[in-house]
This record gives structure tokens, sequence and C-alpha cells, in this order.
């Protein structure tokens, strides 16, 4: 299988269909939380693979559907975990995966994210900002979350864009970059959120391109890798976060994509599939799917090509939105 | 039915492991560290130790606690059961007896495992019915334990930023909150360097602080700074700093500062950040904050020039200052470690950065760098590397 330097991909298809099986160990234990996100991960992953009917469709949609929580219209990360709008995108984005959107309530689930039924005035604040769940964490991130959930449903016209992008927009730092909220330093993870939202609600002119690109073209280490903020080293996962960034405002031609392509491929366990943060380290779920979404977002052959905003293959995000609506 | 025996046998062994645990953090409320340990290690630990153990796979003498790994799963498999049935009846007023299970159980999972949000959400639960500033302080020693060994971990910084926002609707003294909160966070950066959501948490601080303690924050974290040069988590925490020192001056909030002492201080921040660049070769985090603080600092020169002209361009001069510094970085001969050429990339976009500014100030770098060579040449000697970016730039 492979030669050195290709994408070792039927073995990364194994390692994620097996991974789901060893649940015993504290390690699995501990992450059983985030198990609605880690589906999103391994399952997208397979999709860009072209594997997704490696896994029974019905049997995922009947346990997405177990985390979620009719009261509020939010998903849990597993079943007997409270809601919270991290999780409710990744049940979203399974449910596009496989073209079921239509088990949802999605007027139910817009309604959780932003009018009375999750708490009393909704997760979208005064400001324009979102909070994550009722308990009142406010982050861009979950501004991105309840925009693209919004999105993938339809129901973006419930909110209160306007409101919603000037928040986005003031969290832009002098360096072109975005933080967690205003004043936060910024990170290529909350970059991605910032500029992802901005892109989902055609507001991409409040970027100035040629100064993110730079910082987000800084972000390239030596070894062609990319980390996610000044210093740090390279990680994996930043494959995604800083490529999207910079392919959705037009800057990837910036980078060494060559360069970041053997780094990522230099990440993988050519042995017993998956990919993990740099060389030589343990491989995990989380790092499969930025390796090979990175992969996508450089044309790597064999690979699906991936939306840079929706983060979905690019052939569900079409069949969302170029199919006519419900 | 010997595997049902059997499964039975073994719920009740995990159970009484956390009726022990459960115990010991009952007994000692103060416990401020914990380790889970390899069973060899743990073995050494009984051994080693005068002090009489409390079982055999628990340790906890002076505060400390140790666990034993072998236990872990079965341990948490337990808190969890126990956890979910505490709250199997969800209300927003839960009895005084349930409330107490609720906050036992979820302080052994949270231990545990600190990412579950539904744990500490049933927390939030509890506290919210009524408030009591001991209950809430004790959550700010749970939350400082687990940040102990856990130091990056979203969902207990989050946690903490809530109960903080809880006491600030009712404390008085809010100055010695921040004071702890801004020492925490300095025992944190200390341990897990560039941890974003430590410092996350130290920025979001500064809206609650009142100018003395801005100064304050901006002495203190300077030392920090020298010692921590490439931990651009901190000197974006000084620029946050110096911005509400900006504002507060402006406003007038308090006559503790007047606007020409910030910019005073912005300059000084200027001098000293050059002397750090100039002491430590190749750190990218001291020449972003360079051009932060330059960015800032032209456009108020120019400002100044525009309501008051004078014969001497006060903008010009710092520019012709800041090409010495280029020159300087350009013309150090090559060391091993390839510092001083990272040293030379940093300060050609640095003045490629300045120059981005405005075509006023573009050109005035242009005309000043004349003897260097053009911008273009710079770059092209010092940052080959990076010509996709900069060829880009320069149009």
């Amino acid at each position: 299988m492979g030669e050195e330097g290709e994408l070792a991909a039927e073995k990364h298809v194994r390692y994620i269909v097996t991974a789901e099986k060893k649940k015993d160990s504290f390690e699995s234990l501990v992450m059983e939380h985030l198990r609605a996100s880690g589906a999103y991960w391994g399952l997208t992953t397979l999709d860009l693979l072209h594997k997704l009917h490696a896994v029974d469709a019905a049997e995922v949609v009947d346990w997405i559907m177990s985390c979620y929580h009719p009261e509020s219209g939010g998903f849990g990360g597993n079943v007997g975990h409270d809601p919270h709008v991290l999780y409710t995108l990744s049940a979203v984005q399974v449910l596009c995966l496989f073209d079921r959107l239509d088990v949802l309530d999605a007027d139910k689930i817009a309604d959780c994210i932003l009018l009375q039924i999750f708490n009393i005035t909704g997760l979208q604040n005064e400001d324009g900002s979102f909070s994550g769940d009722i308990w009142g964490e406010v982050d861009t991130r979950f501004s991105y979350i309840s925009i693209c959930t919004l999105s993938l449903l339809h129901r973006l016209h419930k909110i209160n864009v306007d409101k919603a992008v000037e928040y986005i927009v003031s969290c832009k730092n002098l360096d072109g970059g975005f933080g967690a909220m205003p004043g936060g330093e910024s990170h290529a993870g909350q970059i991605f959120c910032c500029v992802g939202a901005l892109a989902i609600t055609g507001s991409l002119h409040h970027i100035d391109r040629d100064l993110l690109g730079w910082w987000l073209c800084e972000r390239q280490c030596r070894d062609g890798g990319l980390n996610g903020r000044p210093e740090k080293l390279a990680d994996v996962c930043y494959s995604w976060w800083v490529l999207s960034s910079l392919i959705i405002i037009d800057r990837v031609h910036w980078i060494d994509k060559e360069k970041l392509a053997k780094f990522i491929l230099n990440c993988q366990d050519k042995e017993n599939g998956g990919i993990s943060d740099r060389p030589d380290n343990a491989v995990d779920i989380y790092h499969t799917y930025f390796g090979v979404a990175g992969l996508s977002l450089m044309e790597y052959p064999g690979v699906k090509p991936m939306d840079p905003a929706y983060a979905l293959p690019l052939d569900v995000v079409n069949r969302i939105f170029l199919t006519k609506q419900q | 039915m010997e595997s049902e025996e059997a499964a039975a046998a073994a719920a009740q062994a995990e159970e009484d492991l956390l009726r022990d645990f459960e115990r010991i953090l009952h007994d000692d409320p103060l416990i401020d560290e914990v380790g889970f340990l390899h069973p060899t290690q743990f073995h050494s630990l009984l051994v080693d130790s005068t002090n009489k153990s409390t079982s055999q796979y628990f340790w906890c003498v002076d505060h400390k606690l140790a666990i034993s790994s072998s236990i872990l799963p079965d341990l948490y498999r337990a808190a969890r059961r126990a956890h979910s049935n505490a709250t199997l009846n969800p209300s927003s007023s839960p009895s005084a007896s349930d409330a107490a299970l609720i906050m036992t159980h979820s302080k052994a999972l949270l231990i545990l495992c600190p990412d579950l949000l539904t744990a500490w959400n049933s927390r939030k639960m509890v506290l919210s019915t009524n408030y009591n500033l001991s209950h809430l302080k004790d959550e700010l020693r749970l939350c400082a334990l687990i940040l102990s060994y856990s130091p990056k971990n979203e969902s207990t910084w989050s946690h903490r930023r809530w109960v903080i926002k809880n006491l600030a609707q009712h404390l008085q003294d809010m100055p010695e909150l921040i004071d702890k909160e801004s020492l925490l966070v300095k025992d944190m950066a200390e341990k897990s360097k560039m941890n974003y959501r430590a410092w996350r948490h130290r920025c979001w601080l500064i809206p609650y602080m009142k100018t003395k303690q801005v100064l304050d924050e901006l002495n203190k974290s300077k030392k920090w700074a020298e010692l921590h040069v490439a931990d651009n988590c901190c000197f974006h925490y000084r620029r946050s700093l110096l911005f509400a020192l900006l504002d507060g001056a402006a406003n007038r909030e308090d006559s503790l500062i007047c606007q020409s002492e910030a910019y005073l201080m912005w300059k000084e921040e200027l001098r000293w950040n050059e002397t750090l660049i100039r002491r430590y070769q190749g750190r990218e985090s001291l020449w972003n904050h360079r051009r932060f603080l330059s960015q800032w600092w032209v456009q108020h020169l120019l400002s100044c020039e525009e309501t008051s002209p004078s014969n001497e361009s006060l903008a010009e001069l710092f520019l012709s200052q800041e090409i010495h510094l280029l020159s300087d970085c350009l013309s150090a001969p090559s060391d091993e470690f390839g510092e001083m050429c990272v040293q030379a990339e940093l300060a050609a976009l640095y003045i490629l950065w300045i120059s981005k500014q405005d075509a006023a100030v573009k050109g005035k770098v242009e005309e000043i760098l004349q003897s260097t060579g053009s911008l273009k040449e710079v770059l092209a000697r010092a940052c080959p590397e990076k010509s996709r970016l900069w060829t880009h730039l320069l149009h």
C-alpha cells in the first residue's frame, strides 16, 4: 500500500472504522462527551475518501437522533449529555453527509439557537454575539457554529445577521486576525470561525485580505507545516484552519503548498492508519480528519473537494443549496 | 446467573471506590494538587510514605492527592452513574439533599474528567438557586485545583468566568478578586507556555480593572515578559492593557493618568521592546509587538503633525530610527544557529509592515531607505523564502 509520501487512504479508512470499537480504556471514556464531534470528524473523512458506505447510515442517524433534546432543540455530545451548539452543528453536519436533514425539525433547531425554548432570550445576545448554551459563555466560535447551522437548515433569515456580523467585526485585531472576543489574541482557529461566518453571510468586505493573508501565511513554519499562532510548533490541524481561511480570502498562493502537503503526509501512521499532529506522534481521529481535509483543500488526487466555509464535502453542500428547498 | 452476580459485584466494587474517593474529597476541602500515578509509582509512594495511607488506591497528605491510575476507568464509570442518577429529575430548583448529591458526585467526576460540560452545568444549576459567597469561593478553588493539572481545560476556564460574573454582581471588593485571578493566570502561564485560554482569561479581566490596576498589571507583566520573550500571549496582554489605558485617559475616567502620560508609556514600551529585540535575536513575538506599537505610534505622530505643524517631522525622525534598526539587523555577522538570518528576515518584514500603513509613510520609508537599497532589494536579500508573500504585498 502506498509508496513513501503518498496518502495511505485505505489504512485511514480502516483506522476510522475500527477506532469506534475500542471503547473501554480510560482515554476513550473521557472522550465520550464529544462523540458527536468525533462522528463528524470520522465520517467526513470517510466521505472525503469516497468510503462513507463503510458505515451503516441508518444506525448512525438513529444514534445521532438519540443525542437530540426535543425540549430544547439542541444536541448533546452523546446520549445523556446536555445540549450545546458545538454538538448541534456536528449533528447537523453528520445528517447532511447522509442527506438526512429530513429527520430534523429545522425550525425547532433554529429556535433553539435563536428564540425562547433554549432560554428566555435565545442564544443571540443584544450585541450580536452568540452564547454556546444557556449558561452564557460568549465566543466567536459560537457565532460561526450558529450561523453555519442555521444556513445549512435554510434558516439564516431567523437571526439578526447584521448584528452578528457587527460583533464578529468587533473582534478584529490590528494584525487583521480575529480572537475569541473583542480584544482577544488572534488565533488561527478563531480566524477560521470568523472568516467562515463572514463568508456564509456574504460579508467578506469587512476583511483586509492582504493584512489577514499576511498573518495567515506567516503561520507556515520551516518544516512546511502550519502553526496556529506566532512562535508555536506546526500542527496538522492548522492545515485546515489556516488553509480554508486563505482560500476563502483568495490568498492561498502566498504559501508553499507542496511543502505543506509533504508535512501532512509525514504525519501518517503508514502501518495502522491515522494522522497525528506532527511527525512520529500518536494518531487520533481529530488530526486524521484535519490532515485529509487539508489535502482536500490542496486538491490532492483521490480526495473529494471540501467546501472551506461549511467544512463539508463540496457535493454535500451543493446538494443542500442547489436542490429545491422544502 | 454467574455473570450477573459478577457484574453486580463489579458494580459494587466501583461504588466502594467512589465512596472512598468522595470521602477523601470531603475530609480535605483544601486539596490543591492531584496526581494520577501508574500503579508501580503509586506503590513506591505508599512504601516511602511514613504517613498511613487512606487506602490502597488513594494517598492524600498535606493537601496533595494521588490516585492509582489502575482504578480510573472503574472510578469514572461509578462517578458517571452516580451523577446521572442524581440529576435524573432535572428541575431548576433541586431539593437540598439532591443538590448535595449533585455537588458531591459532579466534583468527583470533574476531577477525573474536567471536559464534562454536563457536570459543570449541574453545578451551575445548583449554585444559581441562591447566591452564596462561600459556595462560589469553593467553586473557584475547585477550578484552580483542576487547572493545576489541566491548565488548558476550556470548560474549567469557562466555568470560572461564570462564577466571577456571579460574584461581580454582589461583591464590593472586585480589585482584590481580580488581583488573585491575575496571579493565578501568571502561575498557570509559568507551567504551560503560551496557554491561549489562560491568557484569554486574563484579557477578559481587563474591563473589570480600574486605571490603577491596569498600571500595576503593566508593571508586573513587564518582568515576566522579559523572561519569556517567545510568549506572544503576554505581549498581546500588554497591548490590551495599553489600549485600556488610552481609553481610560481619553474618557478622563479618573485623574490617575492623563493622555500625555499614556503617550509617554507607549513611547517607553517602544524603547523597551527595541532593547529586547537587540538582546534576543530572531524572536517573532518581539517583532510582532513592535509592528503593533509602531503602527499606532506613526498614526499618532502624523495626526500630531496635522494639528501643530513644525519644521521637524517627528514621524520622519521615528521612521529613520526604525530604518537604522533594520540596517543594524541586516549588517550583523551570521551565527551558527541562524538566529541572525531570522532577525534580518523579521526586520525586513517589519519595515514592509510599516510602509504598508499608508502611501505617505511608504514614500518616506523608500526615501530614507535609499542608502540601503530599495525595499524590494532589502526583502530579496533578507527573506528570499518568503518571496511569494512580499512580491504580492509590494504591488
